[in-house]
């Protein structure tokens, strides 16, 4: 999966109110099912809905102690846009490449 | 919590031509690092120091063809000859915090040539999601709702001319 399709799919993801409104009351801390239905105007199931959708799109996780099942947000929830670190180990390959060269090209100094 | 910040690490190993002291000229010269590291044919540099000792500061600014400002800054931690590099260094765009790391790079030596390792760790907070995290909903998670809203809006008002109903 590319970096465009990630946020493609995030972009999806958020695309709706109710989702977003549980993404800000996650980052807040975690919250049971019970709390995030409490906020919303709309029935269980659409909330679970929601939610596994979320979950799918890799924003949030469940779990589930007891009979309560409890949300978080992900830690790498938002964190595609770091794709381009690995764009930075491929910039750093590059110039170790040039290194390499440039070392066989100059001479070793004798001082040491 | 650390919700939009990503930590990342990766590792580099590279067998150079030449002794560790040779290696480690082309990181400790200002001259000769310039010549492998860092090349953006069309960024112009604005700024380019090289204060290679403990506690001293590399910073490099480019300007890029779109105006836009790029920053590395660097701060040597630990220097051992031939053996080691320690050092800090930061990312920024437009001023904007993009990237924070740590390096570490090793050499070491065995029949005329050296093994490079080149490890960095670095954290990674985007600034346009990066307030969330102190404050629930931030700025960043405003933007996120404009960018998806503007998505969003674009086919809808083309499939429903009279506009939202």
């Amino acid at each position: 999966m590319t970096a465009t399709d990630s946020l493609d799919c995030l972009f999806q993801v958020m695309a709706d109110p109710y989702r977003r409104s549980f993404v800000e009351r996650l980052c807040k801390g975690p919250a049971s099912v019970k709390e995030l239905a409490g906020t919303a105007d709309v029935q269980l199931p659409a909330v679970l809905k929601h939610l596994n959708i979320l979950e799918t799109g890799g924003i949030v996780v469940s779990q589930k102690v007891g009979r309560v099942r409890t949300y978080r947000m992900r830690q790498d929830a938002f964190t595609i846009l770091s794709d381009w670190i690995d764009i930075r180990q491929q910039d750093m390959n590059a110039a170790f490449d040039r290194l390499a060269e440039l070392m066989a090209e100059v001479p070793e100094e004798k001082d040491h | 919590m650390g919700v939009l910040v990503d930590h990342r690490s990766f590792v580099i190993e590279r067998e150079l031509p030449g002794s560790p002291a040779h290696a480690f000229r082309f990181w400790s010269d200002h001259q000769l690092k310039r010549r492998w590291n860092a090349c953006h044919p069309d960024w112009r540099v604005v700024e380019d120091r090289f204060d290679f000792r403990v506690d001293g500061q590399e910073s490099l600014v480019w300007q890029m063809p779109d105006g836009t400002r790029q920053t590395m800054l660097a701060h040597f931690l630990e220097i051992h000859p031939r053996q080691r590099i320690v050092y800090a260094y930061t990312m920024r765009t437009d001023g904007v915090p993009i990237s924070s790391s740590l390096v570490t790079v090793e050499f070491n030596g065995g029949g005329g040539k050296t093994m490079m390792t080149f490890t960095e760790q670095a954290v990674f907070g985007s600034g346009a999601y990066g307030d969330i995290r102190e404050q629930g909903t931030g700025v960043g998670f405003t933007r996120l709702q404009e960018a998806v809203a503007e998505l969003l809006e674009e086919p809808r008002q083309t499939m429903t001319p009279g506009g939202r109903g």
